[in-house]
Parts: C-alpha cells; structure tokens; sequence
C-alpha cells in the first residue's frame, strides 16, 4: 500500500477505535504496528509514565521477549527516559558501545540487532505522558518525512489517551495512566495462561486475544482479564489467521 | 519511589510490616490515617492493619456494614473519593457515612490494591478535614497503593521480614516475565493467578534467586510447577515443547 494511503487508513482505523470505550493498549498496539508498516522502522513501542512519573512499557509491533527487554530496560535508562524528561525528540541515534549516555540500553540494543534509534514524546498542551520508541535494524537516518509522519502519529495516540477526558485534570490523567498500566499486567497474565494451554509463544498469545477480541467485538484488556480470571478459556480463544502478521 | 522504599526501609527495623505501611502511607500522602484491607477468595475484606484508632475503627466499621471505599475501591479497580463525607449531598453509603462522621473522618479515600487481573484489596486513607487530595497527593497515594500491593504479595510469599524493603526496590519496575510466568503456573497448578503469582515468589525465596530470573526459567519452560506432587520441578534436558 501507498503510504498516504496507509496513513489514511490508520488515521480512519484509530479514530474508530475512539468510539466509546475503546482500548487504550488495543489503540497503542495499532498505532505501534503502523510505524511499523509506515515508516522505515524495524521495531515500535510505546511507553507511558506512572502517577509516580516512572516510564513503563504499554504496546509494541513485537511482543517477543527481545523486543520487551528493550522497553524493561528503559523503565531506568534510555532514550524514552530523555525523551520524556526534556519533552523533545531524539532522531537519527546511531546505537555504538560503549555509549556512556546508556550504558545498559545501548549494548543490549545492538545485541538484539539494532543500529539506531529513534524517539517521539508523546505530548498534550503542554504535558507529556511518554514516548513512542523507533528501532531501525539498518544504517542510515529517518528522513524529515518519516519524522513528520511519526510525531503526528504520535499525536493522535496522545489525543487517543486523553480524549475521553474533555479537561486534562491531573487527577483522572492519573486515573487513565494507571488503569493502562495495570491493562498491560493483565495482558501477560493472560498471555502466560494462553501460552501454557496451547503451547504457542508469548507473541501468537498475544496475537489470539487480540484477534479474539476483535472478532467478537470486546476490548483486549476484558477479554485477557476474562482469560486470566479462569472466566474464558485459553482453548476457547478464536484461531488467528495464517495470513495474519505481526 | 525513592522516598517511599527509603521511608519504608527506616522503619523495617520497628514494628510489624503492616503497621509500617500504613503509617507511611499516612506520612507519605499527608492525611490523618490509613488502613490497608484485604479481600478474601470469597470477597470478604480483611484487615491488614490501620495507622491509629481512628483509622482502625474506620476499618472496622467497613467490615461491618460491607460498604466505605476499600469496598468501592476493590471491586471497580479503581480510586475512590468522598472528599465531603458529611455533606447532604453525599449518599453513597447510607450506612458507613455518618458513623465514619463520627469516629472523626471528615474525607475518606481508598486505592486499589491491583496487580493486573488480581485485586489484593485496597489502601484507605481519612482525613479529619473534609476536601479532596491534591493533585501531588493523589499521585503519592496511587504509588504507595503499588508499593502496598507489592509488599502484601511478598508477605503472602513468606518474604523474610528484613527483606520486604529490598524485595520492592528490586521489584520496583514492571517485570513481563513475572506476570507471564504467573499465567503459565496458574495454568499448571489449577490455581488462580493471584496464588500463582504468590507461588512464584515463595518458589523464588526458598530457593535464594530473584522471581524475574525463576519467571524466565519458567517461561523457557525449564521450569514448572507440578499439579500432581504440588511440587517444582526442572524439565530433564530438552524442554519438551507442544506446538498448538
């Protein structure tokens, strides 16, 4: 597909999402996977700060340990963390060792493949709530075009979280954040539950709640807290796709 | 964080875990009290413990009339807040309301205890001046719930109580594996993921390693927990892996 073309798409597949209660780490997985099929990236990811001001991961185009590792590490150090702090995006960071900037991150990075990163904060009239995170596999830079595309999906992800708040009232962004947050410990915990019932890998768990949660119409984090509070089971779960891709 | 875990570290050296934490809880977010009440297989709260008099007769009057914001708290998953609690236009708990009034609670509060899927119970809080939290202190209140969660659990565990304040430092950022591995053992042991998670850091105790570091054994399926010995158990060799 033409990039316009998938932008269109995207942009018309996340407002729909916005329609009542939608799912705020369905929305960040789709907006990840775009990036993904969009821009000259490998790896996408978001991640967005706790009520404690803490950087925690919530969705990303790979659910593959490796990837996550990535985003783990990052709750201390990394370019998320910079991000988030000064407000301002960091483009182009070619990924050497050692790095004195990161030394945890960077070299975990380029064992996992990576060659640069990239990073967008995510912000609102003046608040930032986290950070959408790029990883290129390749040499070389993002183009302006790409970084354009990035941030403006990065916007809409933003808009995503806090629309259904009319004001930005501190005190119900809070609310929002930790109810994510919590989201995504729902997740693995079903994750864990569908992977040990079916014998798949973390990845296609996360792929079969997802996939069952858009056919039968349900939020992705009330179908996981269905599956790991025993009240659906994992065999029970739709079959994802073959041609279905991550 | 810091000044929570650094808080709380001082005052391992004293008194019992629970009293502990509802103290700091009080300290951390500048009200008169707090209690923390846990909920029961069957939904019943406990509780854990209250910073003072007030705080405990606050609990105990939740317990008896089976409403307040602990209640509230554990079954929506999310804050409660009744910054006016003797105002006429506050209803939402005929029966708590005015004897909280007068066991001198003018504004009561409560946070859930949550750990993903599983809800532990809920942290309270009263003051003896009516008014909301501002915004700092809801923020503080939402960490100290996630540190209260992580202790209950690592109490659960049978953590060594000079440990308990360590555990929550190296516990302190979200960990995938450990929530997966919960899953996984939960499948295992036909047990629910709040007992499994519980399963998982006991398991990691006893055996003197971190739970992230037994939770990637777990999820690499080297390691499982066995529904017939409810024992644990490392696969022989190879892991044997089903393909769905």
């Amino acid at each position: 597909m033409a990039r316009e073309s998938l932008l269109v798409t995207t942009l018309v597949e996340l407002a729909d999402n916005l329609v009542d209660s939608f799912d705020v780490i369905d929305v960040l997985t789709v907006l990840s996977d775009r990036c993904v099929e969009a821009l000259d990236v490998d790896a996408a990811g978001v991640m967005l700060a706790s009520p404690g001001g803490e950087l925690q991961f919530v969705a990303s185009s790979s659910e593959s340990m490796r990837v996550l590792e990535l985003f783990q590490i990052q709750a201390d150090e990394g370019p998320c963390v910079d991000c988030y702090k000064d407000g301002r995006a960091i483009v182009n960071h070619a990924l050497t060792d050692p790095d004195a900037r990161w030394p945890r991150f960077t070299p975990r990075a380029i064992a996992q493949g990576f060659r640069s990163v990239h990073c967008l904060p995510m912000r609102l009239r003046g608040r930032t709530i986290g950070a959408l995170n790029l990883f290129r596999t390749e040499q070389g830079s993002l183009d302006d075009d790409d970084v354009v595309v990035a941030q403006g999906l990065a916007d809409v992800a933003t808009i995503a979280i806090l629309q259904h708040r009319t004001s930005l009232d501190a005190r119900l962004l809070n609310d929002q954040l930790s109810n994510a947050l919590n989201s995504r410990i729902i997740i693995e915990q079903a994750k864990g539950r569908v992977s040990q019932s079916t014998g798949c890998d973390m990845d296609q768990a996360f792929r079969r709640l997802r996939t069952h949660a858009r056919n039968h119409n349900l939020g992705l984090t009330d179908v996981a807290r269905s599956v790991a509070d025993g009240t659906l089971d994992s065999n029970m779960l739709d079959l994802v796709a073959e041609t279905s891709k991550s | 964080m810091i000044a929570i875990l650094t808080l709380l570290d001082k005052r391992t050296r004293t008194g019992p875990e629970g009293g502990r934490l509802c103290a700091v809880a009080a300290e951390v977010t500048e009200q008169s009290g707090a209690g923390i009440a846990l909920v029961s297989e069957g939904g019943e709260l406990t509780s854990l413990c209250a910073s003072n008099m007030v705080a405990q007769r606050l609990m105990d009057l939740e317990i008896t009339v089976g409403e307040g914001p602990c209640v509230d708290a554990s079954r929506s998953f999310g804050a409660i807040e009744e910054a006016e609690l003797l105002s006429s236009q506050s209803s939402r708990w005929l029966a708590y309301s005015p004897s909280a009034g007068t066991a001198g609670a003018r504004a009561v509060f409560g946070f859930p205890l949550c750990i993903g899927a599983i809800c532990l119970g809920a942290l309270s809080l009263y003051r003896d001046r009516p008014g909301p939290l501002t915004d700092a202190q809801a923020s503080d209140a939402y960490l100290m719930a996630s540190v209260v969660a992580r202790a209950v659990l690592a109490m659960q565990a049978g953590a060594p109580r000079d440990m308990i304040a360590d555990e929550l430092v190296r516990e302190a950022t979200f960990d995938f594996a450990v929530h997966q591995a919960a899953g996984m053992v939960s499948i295992q042991g036909s047990m629910s993921v709040g007992d499994a998670l519980v399963a998982v850091r006991a398991h990691a105790f006893a055996t003197d390693c971190t739970s992230s570091a037994l939770a990637l054994r777990i999820v690499a399926r080297d390691t499982c927990f066995d529904s017939g010995t409810r024992e644990w158990r490392d696969a022989e060799g190879a892991t044997p892996r089903q393909v769905a």
